[in-house]
């Protein structure tokens, strides 16, 4: 049998067929000493061997079988029957093994007993736009228990039948056969602080700053564009704050007191407009945003947290990067006038005069 | 451009006298004023307040620290190297203020045709460019030479034997060929001030904007810190100081310098004791030339070197040795400095694809070429010379005084150059005819009447500009780099006058944010008043009021760029700066609140009155 499942330290960028876009770039980030929250990545032929217990994949395809996917009804009508034959078919013992072994190495390692995790989809390929139609980005937060584990690893697979994504694959002629999507968990990060980071300015693409989105609590609100982040933007060479912008943040998510869950608070009047993050937080985010580049070689577009325990640096953690791919070339036009021209031209050129072409 | 800004500003001819000053038209030239011939011309332009150079009223002399540098700045900038778009800088004096307006060449053509002239003399000088600044040294160095060479004949009841014998000139040609030598090596100065000066500003603006189109974000700052130089001439007399204060404390004649002594006092006292003697013997080593530091900019008959007023290196002495008594580093952390450039300029490279990275690297090349000269000029030319020139000056008002024509010496600075020049005259040939000289009776009230002018002229604030603002962009580069004149500063200070006053906006010319309360400095005397812990606002800040930078907390000025050396003396002792705020002498009161930040360019008045 292939291999269920792998310790994301032990996942480069190689397996991505075998785990999916998102649990190998955590792999990578592990290996470039970038501070990210231990985990294991559930892999593809996991969902294969789901969909080979108790005849699930032949029941779906047959369900799927002429669909029209512009009929909004019909499509909606057979998501909801595969949604339910996929719920009432168990997770493999194979697969529910290696999932438990895995959740107790996390416990181990955490000294906690039933510690929280996150569990996401990790699509093949890179292009965003694309997992999100094709319904890769489930996300679950503060799972616990390896049988918790479990059922939000089936809640992954389960939401690349949802309506969207059927409609998706079914206008993609080229698609053939099920889908394959891996599954990454990871120890969940209680955050103070999180947000996004570019590293670069995501207006200009001028590579020399990082520029940084925070708010209270976990990431989901600035994720999810429900609260507007502080917003500062910070030199990569001085470490300088070039420029900040402090923001009303009413709203933070925070873990649902019974410790399964997230629900949304009001933040208490001081903080709200109080910065959320301070000189050496910022400077530590703007270290880690380097080494992440360094580590891909390209741009990249960060999520992050800042956990309520711990010591701080060790209490920041990345979790995940991606490349950034829309944003302007930094005055890119500009750039090509001067660059195409000798230095005498340039000089030639403060002082009005405009270089002859010959 | 906002069509709302265009009346911003009051018409040149619309400004009054301020009540007293009428009359203050007889110190000045007849082209410096306005008047009703030019009035269409004198209107239609936008004239600017330079108060980088000329924050106080002009006396009647020093008219020759406007007429000298405005006319080797537009010789060079429009005959000789005929820079396209823009010939001279033109002036005129207002309530004894100096506002300038940089003239525009507008014809495509006519631009063109400078263009080749510009290619082919600019290019020639930066190819050569070491070469001609070696020999741009020997050539300053001559000329100061000979002004402090320059001999003022005494006029004696009878001639020496050389004039009978010898084939000497008689004295009456010797004093009037010395006036007039001592004016033309005041221009041949401004002349050799000017030979470098815009194309050394040029290469760093070019390197500027390139900064800024291939890395938006990059703060001027580190743009300035990249090329200024590490070992520049204008740190040492600062470093000498700092010296010369270690070597008290281990000298152990430190207690000498305690705070409120005279420089005559500390001098006696250690004359007193060996060790005392001692550290005297040092300080005259280092005198020559380090003392010829300026307390000012030189524009003024007033600003001394430290050789002649040595009260600002005495008390900068003084808080060196209190620093170190502190237990704080005096010493300028060069290595720190040098290091720190080097390693900008390495990072900002290797963000830059390749091809980006060799125009960087050749562009930074350039400008740490030319920085030298654009840093070093001032010592050479505006403090060196200058205050050797105003002491002959000085020399030739002793002689007027001897004989009557002024009450004292320093009066001499109460007249044109012209006026000197006459009155010097009249004393030759009255001096050698024996009949009753008429200058006794005529110069005194003159001068008596000038210096109560001057006076009440000082209580008044001129506003930054005036005239029409234009309707295209100004883009002038003379004006860009000299006094960092862009439209957007214009507009600022179109909006400040009209505008809320209880902020003022600013280049951000040294990151931090402090409060404090400020200390209002427009005149460089009053520079030792700055009490430890304010923040000065000043006109403009120089390099030759480094010694008081130990001392305050924030600096605000009204005009200025991010490569002042004011800017770079904040960013070296990390002290929050705002520059050419435009306006900041005019609404800051000493001992108001401030909050200065140096990061956004905003200084907040926190107090509506002084506390």
């Amino acid at each position: 049998m292939s291999e269920l499942a792998r310790a994301l330290a032990d996942l480069r960028a190689a397996d991505e067929e075998s785990f999916g876009g998102k649990s190998t770039s955590l792999g990578e980030l592990i290996a470039g000493a970038i501070p990210v929250p231990p985990g294991f990545a559930v892999s593809t032929a996991a969902f294969e061997a789901f969909l080979a217990t108790d005849g699930l994949g032949e029941r779906v395809a047959a369900a799927l079988a002429g669909l029209d996917p512009d009929d909004v009804a019909a499509v909606g009508r057979v998501s909801g029957e595969i949604a339910l034959a996929m719920r009432r078919t168990p997770v493999p013992d194979a697969v529910a093994a290696e999932v438990g072994r895995h959740y107790e190495a996390l416990a181990a390692a955490s000294q906690k007993r039933q510690p929280p995790v996150a569990v996401r989809s990790s699509a093949r390929g890179e292009d965003s736009a694309e997992a999100t139609f094709a319904g890769q980005q489930e996300t679950y937060l503060w799972v616990r228990g390896a049988d918790g584990a479990c059922e939000a690893i089936r809640g992954c697979w389960i939401s690349l039948y949802s309506p969207e994504a059927i409609s998706y694959r079914a206008r993609m002629a080229s698609e053939a056969g099920p889908p394959a999507m891996g599954v990454a968990v990871q120890l969940m990060v209680d955050a103070a602080v999180s947000g996004v980071m570019f590293t670069c300015s995501p207006l200009t693409g001028d590579p020399s700053v990082v520029a940084i989105n925070a708010s209270w609590g976990l990431g989901l609100g600035v994720v999810g564009g429900e609260v507007t982040p502080d917003d500062f933007l910070l030199s990569k060479v001085s470490r300088e704050v070039l420029r900040s912008t402090i923001a009303d943040k009413h709203v933070e998510y925070v873990p649902d007191p019974g410790g399964r869950g997230t629900h949304r608070v009001a933040v208490e009047e001081s903080r709200r407009t109080a910065p959320c993050l301070d000189d050496r937080q910022l400077g530590a985010l703007v270290e880690t945003a380097r080494n992440v580049e360094r580590h891909f070689g390209a741009r990249q577009d960060v999520e992050w947290a800042i956990a309520r325990t711990g010591e701080f640096p060790q209490n920041l953690f990345v979790l995940q990067s991606r490349p950034v791919t829309a944003t302007a070339k930094a005055g890119s036009e500009a750039v090509a006038d001067r660059t195409g021209l000798d230095t005498m031209s340039l000089v030639l050129g403060t002082f009005g005069v405009t270089p002859r072409k010959d | 451009m906002t069509t709302t800004t265009t009346s911003a500003f009051p018409s040149p001819l619309s400004i009054a006298t301020p009540e007293g000053c009428e009359g203050w038209e007889e110190m000045y030239p007849y082209y410096a004023l306005l008047s009703e011939d030019r009035r269409e011309a004198d209107e239609g332009r936008l004239w600017f307040w330079n108060s980088m150079h000329f924050p106080e009223p002009m006396s009647a002399f020093d008219v020759v620290a406007i007429d000298g540098p405005y006319y080797a700045l537009a010789n060079w900038q429009n005959r000789v190297f005929a820079i396209p778009p823009a010939m001279g800088i033109d002036y005129r004096i207002v309530n004894g203020y100096v506002f300038i307006t940089p003239n525009a060449v507008t014809d495509p053509e006519l631009i063109g045709e400078r263009a080749r002239y510009f290619g082919e003399r600019a290019g020639y000088y930066f190819g050569h460019w070491d070469e001609l600044y070696g020999r741009w040294r020997e050539k300053m160095n001559a000329l100061i030479a000979e002004m402090t060479a320059l001999e003022v004949p005494e006029l004696a009841t009878y001639e020496e034997d050389a004039v009978a014998f010898e084939d000497r000139d008689t004295a009456f040609v010797r004093v009037l060929d010395a006036y007039n030598r001592a004016l033309r090596m005041h221009e041949q100065m401004w002349q050799h001030h000017f030979e470098f000066l815009l194309l050394g500003y040029g290469a760093y603006l070019t390197f500027s904007d390139f900064c800024k189109s291939a890395l938006p974000e990059i703060p001027d700052q580190h743009i300035a810190q990249m090329v200024s130089g590490i070992d520049v001439l204008l740190f040492r007399p600062d470093t000498e100081l700092r010296h010369l204060a270690r070597l008290a404390r281990e000298a152990g004649v430190d207690a000498s310098f305690s705070n409120g002594r005279s420089p005559q006092e500390i001098v006696a006292e250690l004359s007193q004791s060996e060790a005392g003697r001692g550290w005297l013997e040092a300080l005259e080593a280092v005198k020559d030339p380090w003392f010829n530091m300026g307390s000012g900019d030189g524009f003024y008959h007033h600003h001394r070197s430290w050789l002649d007023d040595p009260s600002i290196p005495f008390s900068a002495i003084s808080g060196h040795i209190d620093a170190l008594a502190e237990g704080r580093d005096t010493e300028r952390p060069t290595e720190h400095l040098a290091a720190e450039r080097n390693r900008l300029a390495e990072e900002y490279g290797a963000l830059l694809d390749e091809q980006a990275r060799g125009t960087f690297n050749e562009l930074l090349g350039l400008s740490r070429t030319v920085f030298p000269y654009v840093e070093e000029h001032k010592f050479f030319c505006e403090y060196w010379f200058q205050s050797r020139f105003f002491n002959k000056i000085r020399e030739f008002g002793g002689l007027l005084a001897t004989h009557g024509f002024l009450a004292d010496g320093e009066d001499v600075f109460q007249l044109s150059r012209h006026e000197v020049g006459e009155a010097l005259e009249e004393l030759c040939l009255t001096w050698a005819h024996g009949g009753p000289p008429r200058g006794p009776h005529h110069w005194p009230p003159i001068v008596a009447r000038r210096r109560a002018l001057l006076e009440r002229l000082k209580e008044w604030t001129p506003p930054p500009a005036m005239g029409t603002m234009p309707t295209a962009a100004i883009n002038d580069p003379i004006s860009v780099m000299l006094w960092g004149i862009t439209p957007e500063r214009l507009q600022s200070w179109a909006g400040a006058m009209h505008g809320d006053s209880r902020t003022l906006t600013g280049a951000a010319a040294s990151p931090g944010v402090v409060e404090g309360l400020a200390r209002v400095v427009r005149d460089v005397h009053e520079i030792t008043d700055v009490q430890p812990g304010e923040i000065l606002v000043s006109t403009v800040t120089s390099p030759a009021w480094a010694p008081i930078f130990p001392k305050i907390r924030a600096a605000v000025t009204d005009i200025g760029g991010i490569m002042s050396h004011a800017a770079i003396v904040c960013r070296e002792y990390g002290l929050p700066a705002v520059v050419g705020t435009g306006r900041a002498t005019a609404e800051i009161r000493t001992g108001q609140r401030l909050r200065v930040d140096g990061t956004t360019g905003v200084v907040t008045l926190l107090d509506e009155e002084p506390a």
